[in-house]
């Protein structure tokens, strides 16, 4: 077996981690967490295929790219939990249960 | 990225920039200052594909792989334009974040521009993202508990699927060496065998049946439309959810080259799952309650038919596609627009206390009902045409068991939207109608504008077609 | 070889860690230090910008945003703590997943690598952003802006109340 292919077996294995905390907990907070490591396994795939074919650079430009998006979407992931917080007084995502049908 | 059509991405973007600075004293500054950029985009796109010379050269100048990218550029301007238009007049006077909320309105024109517009994986990856982070804010403009719960879930179910397209990407960086639609293309109409490529593929078009809200991954889709801020539910029904998830499937369909059959396993998977959307979206719209919530079921519906003629994939079908995309936002933003206009006037969106309301709000409820008769495929107007198309194109393919469902579930539709027609505008007064006057011209000027669109397109449509079809054939095949 | 390794094993021990850990903040910090291994692992595959951004952004200023948000919501959080069972099934689930795994996925990715295309790898990061990724700078700039619209929307100045 390669290197590569250990290095991705255990970036599916992160990303398998990442999806069960989405999953299963109910806390925003945590389910921001999860999602962080979901999206870490995804730079990594992003990188390790770069040094696989060796087209580094373009890798690493795209990943730049990747982590300013990741900035903003993480801000504006706990600008809404705050806007929840504020309105709903927890952060439990089940507990939000008004729209049903 | 086309330089042609940058333009439409970048005027926008300056205008959200500018909005805020120039807004800061004069509240209704915003509202003009959006309003006037996208009709000046409207009416720019208008003039390069309808002036007089144009027309008579039979559309000559335009080159074809430019056709596709500008529909979509001016059925996004459309119906940004109606929306805004409605908001100056649906926006209460001391909301606080007035002049952010065009802000954003106009960063997801830019992005759903830069959408249509790229030819690259990862640019499609980066202006989706924007659109998406642009999506949350906008359904929570008005604090309400519904609007936060449904962009909490569009959040938690978004962003993994971006993290599946992530992955497809790197696996195509692996198999291809670089991310251009061209090499896609080229890369599947040669004879090596596609083998890692359709997989890289398959995990992208995963991400976007997510994103689109596809049957099995559809629980984000009703919630966060019922729960928006109203006007906000028919920008994101009518043209986000469409741009960021639909047309990338669309595109997909195309670049793989789902007709000649080398990704076959994943083109029918595609039109299962179409399929699938248009029975559960149909059969879950006709016992609804809330006439926001049927008509999200409803938009889950038309998606299938998009997402099935995609995965056909032929230039029929894709022809189908794009077009019934286009029907999809005139006639979604007809009727999210009237969905708000009832919520103003009677208070209430649930149909139980509606009924009657042809009688006090005439307007309303006749553009409502050509927008009803559009989506159920109604002779002549315009859904009907691309539904047309979209079972044409299935039955060409000998495909005659998907073409008899489609056909089925439109005659559901028509069903479904009989049933609201009756609980809402026709019938008895109830006594929420009772106390429900006509809104303002404001108001119904876009539902107005848009019908017409509705209308004169279907008329319209024979003339254009050959054209279309020859446009279609050029760039798939 | 092993430096490698052991760098893609400990990621995956502080993912656990932090998705399994009862307090927030330890949680937070915990994801900080899987961006510190990642970072690593970048610097190991020789992409060192890569590694200095993933470093100072993720690592830094992220874990700095997931604190504030966590003090904000700790108290009532710590009132209503939630099940812990999904997380103690956790390191079950993910032998299962690692066991099944192992039997299926090296072997198709070592056939995905026997796919690989090299390129020339030649330019630098500056040129390649600059030249091949020219849309995506665009899409950074829309990015950024929409971030700050995003958070002007939400906490808008409320002076005139």
């Amino acid at each position: 077996m390669s290197i590569f292919a250990m290095d991705w077996y255990l970036i599916a294995l992160l990303m398998f981690i990442g999806f069960y905390c989405m999953l299963a907990s109910r806390s925003i907070v945590r389910q921001l967490i999860g999602l962080e490591i979901v999206s870490k396994a995804a730079m990594l795939t992003v990188i390790s295929a770069g040094a696989l074919t060796a087209n580094l650079v373009m890798a690493q430009a795209l990943l730049i790219t990747m982590i300013v998006i990741e900035v903003v979407v993480v801000a504006a992931g706990l600008a809404l939990l705050v806007k929840a917080f504020r309105v709903n007084g927890n952060a439990d995502i089940w507990k939000l249960d008004g729209l049903k049908g | 990225m086309d330089k042609g059509l940058l333009a439409y991405l970048l005027i926008p973007l300056l205008s959200a920039v500018i909005i805020p600075f120039a807004a800061r004293n004069r509240p209704r500054l915003a509202d003009i200052l959006a309003n006037v950029t996208l009709l000046a985009g409207l009416v720019n796109i208008a003039w390069m594909v309808l002036r007089p010379s144009v027309v008579a050269d039979g559309f000559a100048d335009i080159p074809g792989d430019m056709l596709f990218p500008l529909l979509l550029v001016g059925a996004i301007y459309l119906v940004a334009l109606c929306v805004t238009f409605f908001s100056a007049w649906f926006m209460e006077e001391g909301q606080p974040n007035r002049a952010a909320y065009y802000s954003l309105i106009l960063a997801s024109v830019s992005a759903m521009t830069g959408v249509v517009t790229t030819t690259d994986f990862f640019t499609l990856y980066v202006f989706i993202e924007v659109l998406a982070v642009t999506s949350f804010a906008l359904i929570t403009t008005d604090d309400s508990r519904g609007g936060i719960e449904g962009a909490l879930k569009y959040f938690f179910l978004t962003f993994p699927a971006s993290a599946l397209i992530i992955a497809g990407i790197s696996i195509l960086l692996i198999v291809l060496g670089d991310l251009q639609f061209e090499t896609l293309r080229i890369f599947m109409a040669s004879d090596v065998p596609p083998g890692p490529a359709v997989f890289a593929a398959a995990l992208i078009m995963l991400g976007f049946l997510i994103k689109a809200g596809v049957v099995p991954f559809h629980a984000w889709t009703p919630d966060a439309y019922q729960g928006a801020y109203a006007p906000v539910s028919a920008h994101l029904a009518g043209i986000v959810t469409k741009i960021s998830g639909v047309y990338a499937i669309v595109k997909l369909g195309t670049l793989l080259r789902f007709f000649d059959g080398r990704a076959s396993a994943l083109s029918e998977m595609v039109m299962f799952l179409g399929l699938l959307s248009i029975a559960v979206g149909a059969l879950a719209a006709l016992r609804q309650k809330d006439f926001k919530r049927m008509l999200a079921f409803s938009s889950i519906s038309q998606v299938g038919y998009i997402v099935l003629a995609a995965g056909l994939g032929t230039p029929l079908a894709v022809i189908g596609a794009v077009f019934h995309l286009f029907n999809h936002a005139t006639f979604k933003t007809v009727l999210f627009l009237n969905s708000a206009s009832v919520e103003k006037s009677a208070g209430t969106t649930d149909m139980e206390k509606l009924g009657g309301l042809e009688h006090s709000m005439p307007w309303t409820s006749w553009t409502s009902v050509i927008a009803l008769l559009s989506t159920a495929g109604v002779p002549p107007l315009s859904g009907f045409w691309s539904k047309l198309l979209i079972i044409l194109a299935l039955w060409e393919a000998g495909l005659r068991g998907y073409a008899g469902l489609a056909l089925l579930f439109s005659i559901v539709t028509l069903a479904y939207f009989m049933v609201m027609q009756r609980k809402i505008f026709f019938g008895r007064k109830s006594q929420a109608a009772e106390s429900a006057p006509e809104v303002s011209a404001p108001l119904l000027a876009p539902a107005v504008l848009m019908s017409a669109v509705i209308v004169a397109l279907g008329l319209l449509f024979p003339y254009f077609y050959t054209y279309v079809k020859m446009v279609a054939e050029r760039i798939i095949l | 070889m092993t430096y490698h390794n052991l760098l893609f094993t400990l990621a995956v021990l502080f993912a656990l860690w932090a998705v399994m850990a009862k307090k927030l903040l330890t949680s937070a910090i915990m994801l900080a230090l899987v961006s510190v291994t990642v970072s690593l692992i970048f610097f190991n595959l020789g992409a060192p910008w890569a590694g200095v951004f993933e470093l100072s952004v993720c690592a830094g200023l992220i874990t700095v945003l997931f604190i504030g948000a966590v003090s904000l919501i700790r108290s009532t959080e710590e009132k209503h703590p939630e099940s812990r069972a999904p997380f103690y099934a956790l390191p079950l689930a993910a032998a299962i997943f690692a066991i099944a795994g192992w039997f299926y996925l090296p072997a198709f990715f070592d056939e995905l690598a026997s796919w690989r295309r090299l390129a020339d790898g030649s330019g630098t990061i500056g040129t390649a952003l600059w030249d091949l990724r020219r849309p995506d700078l665009l899409g950074q700039v829309l990015m950024l802006a929409a971030g700050v619209f995003v958070i002007k929307s939400v906490f808008p100045r409320r002076t005139e109340k």
